[in-house]
């Protein structure tokens, strides 16, 4: 009744190819837009911020970057953890050899460093496919953090093994650091991550996320239709390695301020590949609600029984956390299993027709 | 429909004096997988703007000889001359760019993306704007891609399957898939369209449909076929030659009427007692 398009029509192919061509949808991001923005930042507490928010974009990121290779172009990746890692140590190094300059351009910069080793990497994908090719990429998540263990030059012949993030500021405003205020650096982390999404929705719409999109589907056709697929591959490893880089570095720039090699360990890969196969491979969207169900649930979950006067051990609500979640995700999987992005697009075509279903 | 028309009708290379009209020809290819010989010494050609047939019982050899012309298999032995030129060892999507396209016996369509999606990727190798354009998208990357749109248009519109535009091919019925797949390989505006089985598992209205786009694609746009088919009424209604495989060697060539009336062809297809 009130998510319909009736009386919405388009006079233009401009009109058609619009991202949201639907008037409710528009008002939808409209309104999630204001509340990221201006809602959030006037009510939230510090605890939120630093603790919700702000890992849960920096994870929203990650995801859309292993969701460009596994949900787009149909490459299996297992080196999320380790290809965020270079993003990390690339970021930290580029910042101490050149202090002065501004630290997101730092941020952004890092992941041309992870793009070219995530192309590297991408290399065996010409000659293997699924389960296989998930194993190499398996090799980059050992060797690299092997990497950002033995070679200390990375971490600064630091003392403890770990980078810990200088404070930089930006037109006089602390951004980096444990002094900076986690307001700024929520603000930082959603400009990067929204913009980062927005312009890889437009890529996604056009030639090039086609391309990813018909290696994806039926690798032999197309080659025939002119797709050559070690560009191809190797740009989605790319370009993929790219954000998983942005958003390691913003992890550890905004959000942990220090972190060890095991922060990038494998766990950390498959934590990213869990919160995709839940949102929904292939699609953008899924990838910030599979990000929501992995990260903010579990805090949520931990501060319910307190709520609701329940006097639980904290260890105990620690495993009922476990048990719930990991309940919720064999529930969802068997409900849906193309994940929430599909069932939000089930939801929305049923509002469509309601309250008249036939 | 127009735009279409006039970017064929274009002057294509420079054929040589004695094969004026030649489009491709194929010289004594043979094509073994290990001890398999799948191909034979197998001699044909294709002129410009006929519809020409490719049939013969199963496992004749048939699909591969496709899959030699457009460079899936090397062929061991034998040339291919392409528009006059010898050919060499080519990639698919190098024979892409030269202007040959295809269909798949079993449909091969990208399943995930919607109808209007798989036949814009048959414009993939038009589009030429880069990434960053594309990450911008309003400016020179949307131009081109409603440029390229309108021209889809055109061939949903010369298909008949503008209902099914945003529909995902997956839950497509099998009869208009091969439609969507045949109007992917049009949106490759080819000069060489090779049709593998397009008629393969289709009712009869469905076929006299498919017929019918055929001769027109044929007809309207001057695109050479070559046509791969078991059902004989077809292949002698639209082809204008006929080239007859069995066990991997070729038994006969020449018009409908001359094919059906060779004995070689009537034993291989009947059997015959030895």
């Amino acid at each position: 009744m009130f998510y319909r398009e009736a009386g919405q029509f388009k006079t233009s192919y401009e009109a058609d190819q619009a991202l949201f061509p639907i008037r409710q949808d528009r008002i939808g991001l409209a309104v999630i837009l204001l509340i990221a923005f201006v809602g959030i930042p006037l009510t939230a507490n510090d605890f939120v911020l630093t603790s919700i928010m702000i890992p849960f974009l920096v994870f929203s990121l990650s995801a859309i970057g292993l969701n460009i290779l596994t949900g787009f172009a149909g490459q299996l990746s297992l080196g999320t953890g380790a290809f965020m890692g270079v993003g990390a140590y690339a970021a930290y190094k580029l910042t101490s050899l050149f202090p002065d300059v501004n630290v997101i351009v730092m941020v952004l910069c890092s992941g041309f460093f992870s793009a070219a080793i995530g192309a590297v990497f991408g290399l065996p994908s010409l000659r293997i496919k699924g389960l296989y090719l998930a194993v190499t990429t398996l090799a980059a998540q050992f060797f690299l953090e092997w990497c950002f263990i033995r070679i200390p030059w990375l971490y600064n012949y630091n003392a403890s093994g770990a980078i810990e993030i200088p404070s930089r500021d930006m037109f006089g405003i602390l951004v980096t650091g444990p002094e900076a205020t986690p307001l700024t650096r929520y603000f930082i982390v959603l400009a990067i991550t929204s913009v980062i999404a927005l312009l890889m929705a437009n890529v996604l719409r056009g030639r090039i996320g086609r391309s990813w999109m018909m290696i994806r589907d039926m690798d032999i056709a197309a080659e025939l239709m002119g797709i050559r697929p070690l560009q191809t591959k190797l740009l989605a490893f790319a370009v993929s390695s790219f954000i998983c880089g942005v958003a390691g570095a913003m992890m550890v720039f905004f959000w942990l301020s220090a972190a060890e090699p095991s922060s990038y360990s494998i766990k950390l890969s498959f934590q990213i590949l869990f919160m995709v196969i839940l949102g929904g491979l292939g699609s953008l969207s899924g990838a910030f609600m599979g990000a929501a169900f992995i990260w903010i649930l579990p805090v949520v979950l931990k501060f319910v029984p307190g709520m609701l006067g329940f006097d639980i051990e904290a260890a105990t609500v620690e495993h009922l956390t476990f048990m719930i979640v990991g309940a919720l995700i064999i529930f969802f999987l068997i409900v849906e299993p193309h994940g929430f992005a599909r069932l939000w697009q089930i939801g929305k075509q049923k509002l469509r027709v309601w309250p008249f279903p036939y | 429909m127009n735009a279409i028309v006039s970017n064929l009708a274009q002057p294509v290379g420079q054929p040589k004096t004695a094969e004026r009209d030649l489009l491709l020809r194929v010289d004594n290819v043979s094509l073994s997988f290990g001890g398999v010989k799948a191909i034979t010494n197998i001699s044909f050609d294709i002129q410009k703007g006929e519809i020409r047939a490719i049939i013969g019982p199963n496992g004749a050899g048939k699909t591969s000889m496709l899959n030699v012309i457009n460079g899936f298999y090397h062929p061991q032995e034998g040339t291919i001359t392409w528009r006059g030129e010898v050919r060499r060892k080519m990639k698919p999507y190098e024979a892409a760019s030269q202007g040959i396209a295809r269909t798949f016996q079993n449909v091969a369509l990208f399943k995930g993306m919607t109808t209007l999606d798989n036949i814009m990727s048959g414009r993939s190798l038009k589009m030429h704007r880069n990434f960053l354009w594309q990450m911008a998208w309003f400016g020179p990357a949307r131009q081109e891609e409603i440029e390229h749109r309108r021209k889809v248009e055109d061939i949903i519109d010369f298909l008949e399957i503008q209902a099914i535009r945003k529909t995902p091919v997956g839950k497509l019925p099998y009869g208009l898939q091969k439609r969507v797949e045949l109007g992917r390989a049009l949106a490759m505006e080819p000069e060489l369209l090779l049709l593998d089985e397009p008629m393969a598992g289709m009712n009869l209205e469905e076929k006299e449909d498919m017929s019918r786009f055929i001769v027109d694609v044929n007809q309207e746009f001057g695109t050479t076929i070559a046509l791969i088919e078991h059902d004989m009424g077809v292949v002698m209604d639209l082809s204008d030659r006929v080239v007859v495989l069995d066990y991997g060697k070729k038994i006969a060539d020449g018009p409908p009427e001359e094919v059906q009336a060779s004995q070689a062809v009537i034993d291989a297809y009947l059997g015959v007692s030895h």
